[in-house]
């Protein structure tokens, strides 16, 4: 090429170039690499094996690969748990070694997994893909995984598993017994036996001496007094040692020592803990009603009406739209007319008998009886001569209306 | 046409203009002088920069090429923000779980986070070397060329340097992490200490009496359109004063040790293709310094080194970017202050100021928040802003590294950033829980977690 300048600066750029390139290289593959390597690929790898060893070829086709989630919009979790722990619904695996053991099958039939995800129940960073920022302890995560290995950390007595009790508990916190949850049916125990109530409120009923505990698992770690507490500066270390004798850790308490052990103490603080507000949907809590309850009033009501004149009219059905005055049924919604003149109503509206119609429905009436209240046609016979009751029942009371007005009117007019 | 497939972008019909370029794009490969013309006024290279520029303005040890820096690091900016633009979530329940995604699953998105996060610390580090570098060189003084405006061009660079403050201050807050709720309640309570108005001025930052969704929203329309449109207009204004000005100041050191004279103005010279295509021009007085051996070619010389020290800030930020891993703390809780509570290390000095301005007498407490946060600061920019017009010493201090006549001066500016490094030194580093003093060597205590 020609020389175009009288600069000196391409010899001194040369290597400048090419140290630059270098490094462009470099970064390319530090981070084409970084982002490649996971420990889930080889996890992947190793249980699309372990399935081809036990099933053979054709069935290890069908293990996904690629990162898997289970994601829950209601509670704005995406569990990327299965990404490694692919055997979870999978047969056969149940003495594998983790993360290849299948998930007890039991649980997981009242508690599906795309229903209510892994972290909900076993706790961990579900949308982390490398087991150190899933399982922590981690820095910025405050759920670590509530296995064996926290447990053992924190000596639990019997049940080495038993923390994961306490998610159990923010669904069930209103059961005073969860199957499988028997440190936490253990605490609820003590709770009623020693009368906590006397001096907290729990889930808005108790005392006002000490501080009301219905959300107390929510109290961020920071906020508990660490000054006399030795060993672990945690919530639920402070919580153990404050059952086991309160006055150690808050000296001014009015709180009795009640000598509880050291199992009643950790459990009693996983009881604790659990008490969160959780963005769980409602309708995952059990023992509290998802309808609406109906008063009183409306149930005897409901049953006087049924054991009374119109009591057909009940069980069919027809009173949710229909009252049916002159039998004493009171139709609580009251959107169609009052079927105690149906006879007189039907030929006015219709310009056919009641027989007629019922036998051959118009209108809306043609499509509740035809899908919501299916009347054979001896029901439909015994549904005519009821109304044909009903509107002589009627009549007898217009009648009888009447002559009570007649009565009446002189002594309304004198005043 | 060098890119065949782009053929039909060629306008072939009609007659062409005279000096006009009749394609969009230029040859690589020119085979006729029409050819290579058209490639140089078509070059946008080539119309940023001037034709020739001085040897001494290239030098690397004469600018260190900061200002090149910033602008790579800015581009960079730009260019791992978009993908970011598409994976982010801008709302107080979904922006948390949206930056999981992007450090968790989304292919590259670790360290494209990293790369914006990195690139825009470093942004604020450049850019304010940049400054210095400006400051010590005397580089905002008018040297012998004619129309020279530099003291302006000085201001928009301390303003560049407000707005890259800014930017990085509400990228903070998008991730809606603690880290991110309260250093921006840190900063903008420091607001707040404004006499009279501060309350207002609060209210109008955030959007409200608290931060909640319409400050994310507020921060995240000045991060991606506000702020960078603004950044881009006052850098384009800043690069054209540049040549306007004649080039870096280096230049007007050269051109009075070879005792150059002022070109003559000049009635062919011209900056606008009307120029060409007419025949006509504006006359423009230049200062030109027309030894040949003095000056190389912008192309390739300038552009060369350009895309070098671009190439090399993303080199860096890529491999920095894969061993920095930005982090992500607890989603925001407005109810549990994280122990300290730090505002961005930039703005520490300040927090550290505010700190040692705060005086307890009694449980009667005079906050230094307005000292620390308002008056010092806003002192300090003005200085800043006015100093070129304070600075008395003669012009040919212009473009030379720790001038004689300007000695005490850089004097007094260095021992402020050292006085400003020494406070965001004490603030991020040895700063901790209950804002006590531990030395590098002293372990803060164990910060509780709930299991």
């Amino acid at each position: 090429m020609e020389k175009r300048t009288n600069s000196p600066y391409p010899r001194i750029d040369r290597p400048v170039l090419a140290v630059v390139g270098v490094l462009l290289v470099i970064s390319t593959v530090l981070f084409a690499r970084n982002d490649r390597e996971h420990e889930w690929r080889w996890y992947q790898a190793e249980f699309k094996r372990l399935v081809a060893e036990k099933f053979g070829p054709d069935k290890a086709k069908t293990v996904p690969t690629g990162l898997q989630q289970i994601w829950i919009p209601s509670m704005a979790k995406a569990d990327r748990c299965v990404t490694c722990h692919q055997a979870l619904g999978w047969k056969g695996f149940e003495t594998a070694d983790e993360p290849f053991r299948t998930h007890p099958a039991e649980i997981l039939k009242s508690h599906p997994p795309e229903t209510f995800g892994c972290t909900s129940c076993h706790g961990g960073q579900g949308w982390a893909i490398d087991a150190g920022p899933a399982h922590g302890p981690i820095e910025h995560w405050n759920e670590p995984l509530l296995g064996k290995q926290l447990g053992s950390e924190y000596s639990l007595v019997d049940n080495k598993a038993a923390l994961m009790q306490m998610n159990c508990n923010v669904c069930h916190r209103y059961e005073r017994e969860t199957k499988g949850a028997d440190a936490i049916n253990h605490a609820k125990k003590l709770v009623q036996e020693k009368g906590c109530r006397g001096c907290h409120v729990v889930n808005g009923r108790g005392g006002t001496i000490g501080p009301d505990l219905t959300y107390v698992g929510d109290k961020e770690a920071e906020q508990y007094e660490y000054g006399r507490l030795s060993g672990q500066k945690t919530s639920f270390a402070w919580h153990v040692a404050h059952f086991k004798d309160p006055r150690s850790l808050v000296t001014e308490t009015v709180m009795p020592n009640f000598n509880f052990g050291t199992k009643d103490a950790q459990a009693l603080a996983m009881l604790v803990l659990s008490w969160k507000k959780s963005p769980v949907p409602a309708a995952f809590i059990p023992g509290v009603p998802h309808s609406e309850p109906q008063t009183e009033q409306e149930k005897a009501d409901e049953e006087r009406m049924k054991t009374g004149p119109g009591g057909w009219f009940v069980k069919t059905g027809c009173f949710v739209c229909h009252s049916i005055s002159a039998l004493g049924v009171k139709s609580p919604a009251q959107i169609g007319p009052d079927l105690s003149t149906a006879v007189e109503d039907v030929q006015s509206r219709f310009g056919r008998t009641l027989d007629d119609f019922l036998r051959e429905p118009t209108g809306t009436m043609s499509v509740v009886l035809s899908r919501q209240i299916i009347l054979t046609p001896e029901e439909k016979a015994v549904a005519i001569s009821k109304l044909r009751e009903a509107y002589a029942e009627h009549e007898k009371q217009k009648a009888t209306a009447a002559k009570a007005d007649k009565q009446a009117a002189p002594v309304a007019a004198r005043h | 046409m060098a890119f065949p497939f782009l053929s039909f972008l060629k306008r072939s019909q009609g007659p062409e203009a005279p000096g006009v370029h009749p394609q969009p794009f230029w040859s690589f490969r020119p085979r006729s002088d029409r050819e290579s013309g058209d490639a140089i006024v078509s070059n946008f290279a080539l119309h940023m920069f001037p034709a020739k520029v001085s040897r001494a303005s290239l030098a690397w040890k004469y600018s260190f090429w900061l200002g090149t820096g910033s602008a790579a690091l800015f581009l960079l900016l730009i260019l791992s923000g978009g993908p970011l633009l598409f994976l982010y979530v801008p709302s107080v329940e979904r922006a948390y779980a949206s930056i999981k995604d992007i450090e968790y699953v989304v292919t590259f998105g670790s360290w494209l986070r990293s790369v914006h996060r990195v690139g825009a610390h470093l942004m604020v580090v450049v850019v304010a070397l940049h400054l210095v570098r400006v400051f010590l060189t005397g580089a905002y003084k008018n040297g012998v060329g004619q129309g020279q405006k530099r003291e302006w061009n000085w201001v928009i660079g301390v303003f560049l340097l407000l707005f890259t403050l800014l930017l990085s201050f509400t990228g903070y807050l998008l991730p809606w992490d603690q880290l991110a709720f309260w250093a921006v309640t840190v900063g903008t309570n420091i607001a707040a200490s404004i006499p009279f108005v501060g309350p207002q001025v609060r209210e109008l930052l955030i959007g409200g009496r608290a931060i909640d969704q319409p400050t994310l929203i507020r921060f995240y329309v000045l991060h991606i359109v506000v702020l960078p449109i603004a950044v881009g207009a006052l850098f384009a204004y800043h690069m054209w004063r540049v040549r306007k000005d004649g080039g870096l100041a280096a230049v007007d050191k050269e051109a009075r040790e070879n005792e150059l004279q002022e070109a003559p103005a000049s009635s062919t010279k011209t900056y606008t293709l009307l120029g060409i295509a007419r025949g006509t021009s504006p006359v423009i007085k230049a200062t030109s310094i027309s030894r040949l051996d003095k000056m190389v070619n912008a192309v390739p010389d300038l552009v060369r080194r350009a895309n070098l020290v671009t190439l090399a800030t993303i080199a860096l930020i890529s491999i920095l970017a894969t061993f920095v891993r930005s982090p992500l703390e607890e989603p925001a809780n407005p109810l549990v202050t994280p122990n300290p509570a730090k505002a961005p290390w930039y703005f520490l000095w300040l927090q550290e100021i505010v700190t040692d301005t705060t005086i307890k007498i009694g449980s009667f407490t005079v906050n230094g928040a307005f000292v620390g946060g308002v008056v010092l600061p806003g002192l300090l920019v003005t200085l800043l802003i006015l100093w070129p017009w304070l600075d008395r010493s003669p012009k040919e201090a212009a473009g030379v590294w720790f001038a004689r006549a300007r000695r005490r001066q850089n004097l007094v500016f260095l021992l402020l950033c050292a006085f400003v490094l020494t406070l965001t030194f004490v603030g991020t580093v040895m700063r901790g829980p209950y804002w006590h003093i531990y030395w590098p060597w002293e372990a803060w205590p164990d910060i509780p977690g709930r299991l």
